[in-house]
């Protein structure tokens, strides 16, 4: 099950950093009302997360190559191989946010420039989901080569990246909170964002769910020899860790719901929001990191 | 000077000896785990059923395949390679640049005959070069120079399928319009078309 590894870190990081970034500019968009300085309040905390978590990941990256000191020749096949672009997106996705982040830490320049800058970043990162999804779709590869790949990876993306910064949102309100300085408008947007995050969690994870058996399916029916021995390794061989990874898809909802269950009831389930925001997010990244490691497991090629 | 170099491969000759494995490691100082040339035993069969005497009546089969790089026309590691240290050259022989190539294995992952091959040492991708520099010493390749049965051949590609036939689609192979091998294989009597096959590999370790 300890397949690539650091790959499986740095798919992972790498596609909860860009759900992260999008996430929270579609806070910001669906916030447009709300006061810039009250915005800026709540969200920046998360924003400076997602940076140090890319960076992470691309360097885990480096480590399953051979020559590790020519990783930048990697770029070299760019229009032609999807890992160059990748790589290249990686970067640039990496590089447009810390510029990003920057200017909004000191809040550098006007503030519509800002935003141009941040829908810029939000749109490398979604290719760089797509780009990591298209590494993947080889046409030797049966059980990757397949639309569940990119869609899969999106999912991944949104999933985790809206409970990070779910999590790093309730966590950023509470130290206000206790420091004092929290508002009643940041308190409010701090809770529609959670609201929203959990509500489009429990879509994400249902859409795990839809995917499963059809996967399953599309292995199974698949001409390829290749994509059997997929599916036998699936159920069979790595059988115990595919039912950890649903129970953890149905743990994730469960909180989820817990979750909206309580702020449903007003101020008295405020008190329990950061623990189960974080236990929410634990439960899930587990549950993805599970599925990522299957991901690799799971390779069978075409051939000899 | 050849336009696309290609290896020619009699099924019906092969005995599974795997001479030509080894004179490819000798010849290329390959380390263990490293095989640029490989032999896949393919095995399988059932019992024939006679309702008429109650009989039944053993159908084995079983036929070995040498294969290599087969230096494709559509070479997916070279599509796939990032650094572009995999490419295709003089002779039409797809082969790496050890000194552009970061070893990502990501070649490896993609080639349905395990080509590219990484060498743990050397921190980079390795393969059949179709021996090049026998090939400028007027030599033929080692594997081919090795191979006791005379299974193994090489030569301009579209000479040898204007002799042997265009078939390289044969079980445990994938089918040739993946990546359209230069490979030529006169078939063994039993031998299953790729996507048809009822048998298996049966030396996995070995190849």
């Amino acid at each position: 099950m300890l397949h690539e590894l650091p790959l499986v870190i740095f798919t992972i990081a790498a596609q909860m950093s860009a759900g992260s970034f999008i996430v929270l500019g579609l806070i910001h968009l669906l916030g447009a009302k709300v006061p810039q300085e009250t915005m800026d309040r709540v969200t920046d905390p998360a924003l400076y997360a997602v940076g140090p978590l890319l960076v992470l990941g691309m360097a885990a990256s480096t480590l399953h190559l051979g020559s590790p000191l020519r990783a930048a020749n990697s770029l070299l096949h760019l229009g032609g191989s999807w890992l160059s672009a990748e790589i290249f997106a990686g970067s640039a996705f990496a590089g447009l946010g810390a510029v990003f982040a920057f200017l909004q830490w000191k809040k550098l320049g006007p503030h519509v420039l800002r935003q141009v800058l941040a829908v810029l970043t939000a749109a490398v990162g979604a290719f760089l989901v797509f780009a990591i999804s298209q590494v993947y779709s080889l046409r030797t590869v049966p059980a990757w080569a397949t639309y569940f790949t990119p869609v899969r990876f999106f999912i991944t993306a949104l999933l985790l990246g809206g409970l990070a910064v779910g999590a790093a949102l309730v966590i950023a309100a509470q130290r206000r909170e206790a420091k004092g300085v929290e508002t009643p408008e940041a308190a409010a947007l701090v809770g529609r964002s959670v609201r929203g995050i959990a509500l489009g969690g429990l879509f994400g994870l249902g859409a795990k769910y839809i995917g499963q058996p059809a996967y399953i399916g599309y292995l199974g029916t698949h001409p390829e020899q290749a994509a059997r021995e997929s599916l036998d390794l699936l159920v069979n061989t790595y059988g115990v860790y595919s039912a950890a990874q649903n129970i953890l898809t149905f743990a994730g909802i469960a909180a989820l719901f817990f979750m909206l269950y309580r702020m449903a009831d007003g101020n008295a389930g405020k008190r329990l929001m950061p623990t189960a925001a974080i236990v929410a997010f634990v439960l899930v990244l587990a549950g993805e990191v599970i599925g990522r490691m299957l991901f690799y497991a799971s390779m069978v090629r075409i051939g000899v | 000077m050849a336009k696309q170099l290609a290896f020619y491969f009699d099924q019906t000759k092969c005995t599974g000896c795997k001479a030509c494995v080894i004179a490819c490691k000798d010849k290329h100082d390959l380390p263990v785990g490293v095989r640029w040339r490989r032999v896949a035993e393919y095995s399988g069969g059932l019992w024939l059923v006679d309702e008429r005497t109650g009989t039944m009546t053993q159908d084995v089969f079983s036929y070995y395949t040498s294969y290599s790089c087969n230096h494709c026309d559509d070479p997916i590691c070279v599509e796939a390679c990032p650094s572009t240290a995999m490419r295709k050259g003089e002779n039409g022989i797809v082969k790496v640049e050890p000194e552009i190539c970061i070893g990502c294995k990501y070649c490896a992952m993609a080639c349905p005959y395990s080509a590219p091959q990484f060498n743990e040492a050397k921190g980079v991708m390795t393969k059949c070069d179709f021996c090049s520099d026998r090939l400028a010493a007027g030599q033929t390749p080692a594997c081919v120079a090795a191979c006791p049965s005379r299974a193994l051949d090489f030569g301009e590609v579209a000479e040898l399928r204007a002799k042997y036939g265009a078939m390289a689609s044969i079980e445990p192979l994938p089918a040739a319009s993946v990546t359209k091998p230069n490979l030529v294989i006169s078939p063994h009597h039993r031998a299953q078309v790729s996507g048809t096959g009822t048998g298996r590999i049966g030396n996995p370790k070995e190849i």
